[in-house]
C-alpha cells in the first residue's frame, strides 16, 4: 500500500475544515500519516472545538500528529509557558485587542495539551516544522533566498523540510549545488570544492489548502477541502 | 589602509600587550576588537581599561555578555562536565573582581560593527556563541555572511584563526506551484564572500602558544594572520596566584585546546 503523508496547518479554530479534510482522507488510497503542522488556534474564532476533537479524536478520524505554530507560541507566552516572555510579536503586528481576543478564543483546560507539543517532528529524512529550524515564525517561500533555505534544511540535518507558515504551497528542489571553498590558516592553504545533494522545502498551504506527500516516490499533491472527490481519476481515491 | 583585527583577548594583558605592540611598531592606527576581552584569564580590569584607554572600538564578545547578563557561560565546545566547572569557576571569579565601572562598558558593546561591505562580529551574525568554524559547511558559512549584507565577516570565537573564500558557487532551483503545472527551473549563481577569523590573543588553540590576530590591507584586499611570541610565564603566574584553575595556565603554556580530555563524552550543553 502506498505511505503518503498528509500535512495541513492554519486551521485557527475552523472545525468544520477539520472534518472535511478528514473526509477526503477517508476518500484517499494508501496508508496515510495525518501531520497537523501547527496554527490549529487563532483569534478570529473559539477554537476549544477544534481542539477538542484534535485531543480527542472521533471514530474512524486519522489520528492527528501535532506541533505547535506561530499562533499557539503567541498563546503559550502570554499565558505564561514562556518566562518573562508574552505575546511581544504578537502585540506588535496586531495589537492588545488580538492578544485579548486569542487568550478568549481558548479554554485554558488546552493549555496544558498546547503545551505538550513538540516544535517539529523528523521523519525519514524530512522535517516537519511550523516555521523553519531556525523559529517557529521564520516565513519560507518560494522567494526565500535559496542560501537560506539551505541553512534551514542544513540544520535539521535533514533533505526535505515541510514548512506551513507562509501558507503557500510549493515544492522546491534545490540541485547541483557548488561552491569553492580556499581556506587559509597557520598550517598554510587547501582548497575545496563542496556539492550538495538534492534537497527540498515544501510549503504545505493553510486551512482548506493541504498536501498529500508519496513518502515513496517523494511527490507532492496541493490540494482543496474537496478536491478528492473530484480526483479520482488522479489516483487519490 | 591596513587595520589589524583582534578577539578573544580572555584577560591575559600579556598577550594583549604585545599584540598591540606588534600592531604599533606597523604603523597600524586602525584596531577592531571582536570580544571576549575577559574570562579565563587573570586580569579582566587591565585588559579592559587598555581597550578603553586606548579608544579600540569593540564589540561585545560572549563572555562579556554573560558576565553583564548573569549567565553562566555556555561555551558549549566545553569536553566535559568538569571543564564546564571550571570554566564557570571563572565566570564567578570575573563577575567578583570586574569592576562596575567595567561591567558597564561591557555592557555597552555593541553586538555588531559595519564598516563599508565589512562586518565584524564575535561568533556570528546570528549569536555571540555561534561558531564558525573553518571546516563549517561551505553553504551555510556563506548564508553567514550574505545575510548579513556583507562582503567580508570578521570574527573570532573560535580562536582558530583563519581566512575563506568561499566562490564559484552555483545552484538550480526548480519550483512547482499549487496548480501543479508550472514549472520553474533556473540556475542561480552564488555570491563571492570571506570570513576572516582573528583568532585568540589571550587563549590560543591554534596548536601552538603564541597570541594569534590578523591585518586587513583593503587596497590589496589581502589578508595577513600574525603569531606573537608573548610572556607565557608572566600570564601563567598570576593565574595561579589568582587562585583560578592550575589547569587554565597549564593549557596556555602548552597551548593545548581543551583543559583535559573529555571525561563525560556524552556531554551535550542544553541551554
Amino acid at each position: 500500500m502506498i505511505e503518503r503523508w498528509a500535512l495541513l496547518s492554519g486551521l485557527m479554530g475552523d472545525l468544520e475544515t477539520y472534518e472535511l479534510i478528514q473526509k477526503d482522507l477517508k476518500n484517499t488510497r494508501g496508508d496515510i500519516t495525518l501531520f497537523v503542522l501547527g496554527d490549529v488556534v487563532g483569534p478570529d474564532k473559539n477554537c476549544d472545538a477544534l481542539l477538542n476533537r484534535l485531543v480527542n479524536p472521533h471514530r474512524g478520524d486519522l489520528k492527528p500528529h501535532c506541533i505547535y505554530g506561530w499562533w499557539e507560541e503567541q498563546l503559550l507566552a502570554e499565558s505564561g509557558y514562556r518566562g518573562e516572555r508574552k505575546a511581544d510579536a504578537l502585540r506588535l503586528n496586531k495589537g492588545d485587542d488580538v492578544v485579548n481576543a486569542l487568550m478568549n478564543a481558548v479554554d485554558p483546560y488546552y493549555l496544558g495539551w498546547i503545551s505538550s507539543l513538540q516544535f517539529g517532528f523528523v521523519e525519514l529524512d524530512c522535517g516537519l516544522i511550523h516555521g523553519s529550524s531556525k523559529d517557529v515564525g521564520d516565513i519560507l517561500t518560494m522567494q526565500t533566498p535559496p542560501l537560506t533555505l539551505l541553512d534551514r534544511i542544513t540544520r535539521l540535518n535533514v533533505n526535505r523540510l515541510f514548512t506551513a507558515r507562509s501558507k503557500q504551497q510549493f515544492h522546491l528542489e534545490l540541485t547541483d549545488a557548488v561552491v569553492d571553498s580556499k581556506v587559509k590558516d597557520l598550517n598554510g592553504k587547501r582548497n575545496q570544492e563542496h556539492t550538495l545533494p538534492k534537497r527540498a522545502v515544501i510549503g504545505i498551504g493553510a486551512g482548506a489548502n493541504y498536501t498529500l506527500y508519496d513518502v515513496g516516490s517523494d511527490q507532492t499533491h496541493f490540494l482543496t477541502v474537496g478536491d478528492v472527490t473530484k480526483s479520482r481519476g488522479r489516483g487519490f481515491a | 589602509m591596513k587595520h589589524a583585527v583582534i578577539s578573544c583577548l580572555h584577560a591575559n594583558l600579556s598577550a594583549v600587550e604585545a599584540v598591540l605592540g606588534d600592531i604599533d611598531r606597523q604603523g597600524i592606527e586602525t584596531i577592531t576588537c571582536l570580544g571576549d576581552l575577559v574570562g579565563y584569564g587573570p586580569q579582566p580590569n587591565e585588559v579592559v581599561e587598555l581597550i578603553r584607554d586606548r579608544k579600540i572600538e569593540t564589540c561585545q564578545g560572549c563572555w562579556d555578555e554573560d558576565i553583564i547578563d548573569g549567565l553562566d557561560a555556555c561555551d558549549c565546545s566545553y569536553p566535559s562536565q568538569l571543564a564546564e566547572r571550571r570554566g564557570h569557576m571563572a565566570h564567578q571569579w570575573t563577575t567578583e573582581k570586574l569592576t562596575d565601572e567595567n561591567k558597564e562598558f561591557l555592557a555597552s558593546l555593541p553586538t555588531s560593527i559595519r564598516r563599508g561591505r565589512s562586518l565584524f562580529v564575535h561568533g556570528s551574525p546570528n549569536s555571540q556563541h555561534e561558531y564558525l568554524l573553518p571546516d563549517m559547511d561551505a553553504f551555510a558559512a556563506l548564508e553567514r555572511v550574505e545575510m548579513s549584507g556583507a562582503d567580508t565577516l570578521f570574527c573570532g570565537h573560535t580562536h582558530l584563526p583563519y581566512v575563506r573564500e568561499l566562490g564559484n558557487g552555483s545552484i538550480r532551483v526548480n519550483i512547482k506551484n499549487a496548480s501543479d503545472r508550472e514549472r520553474e527551473d533556473m540556475k542561480m549563481t552564488l555570491p563571492i564572500r570571506r570570513i576572516v577569523n582573528a583568532g585568540s590573543v589571550g587563549e590560543p588553540r591554534h596548536g601552538g602558544v603564541n597570541a594569534t590576530y590578523v591585518i586587513h590591507d583593503d587596497i590589496k584586499n589581502d589578508v595577513e594572520i600574525r603569531e606573537v611570541a608573548y610572556d607565557i610565564d608572566r600570564t601563567c603566574e598570576a593565574i595561579i596566584e589568582a587562585g583560578l584553575p592550575h589547569v587554565f595556565a597549564w593549557r596556555l603554556s602548552n597551548g593545548f585546546e581543551f583543559a583535559e580530555l573529555a571525561e563525560d563524552a556524552s556531554h551535550v550543553c542544553e541551554r
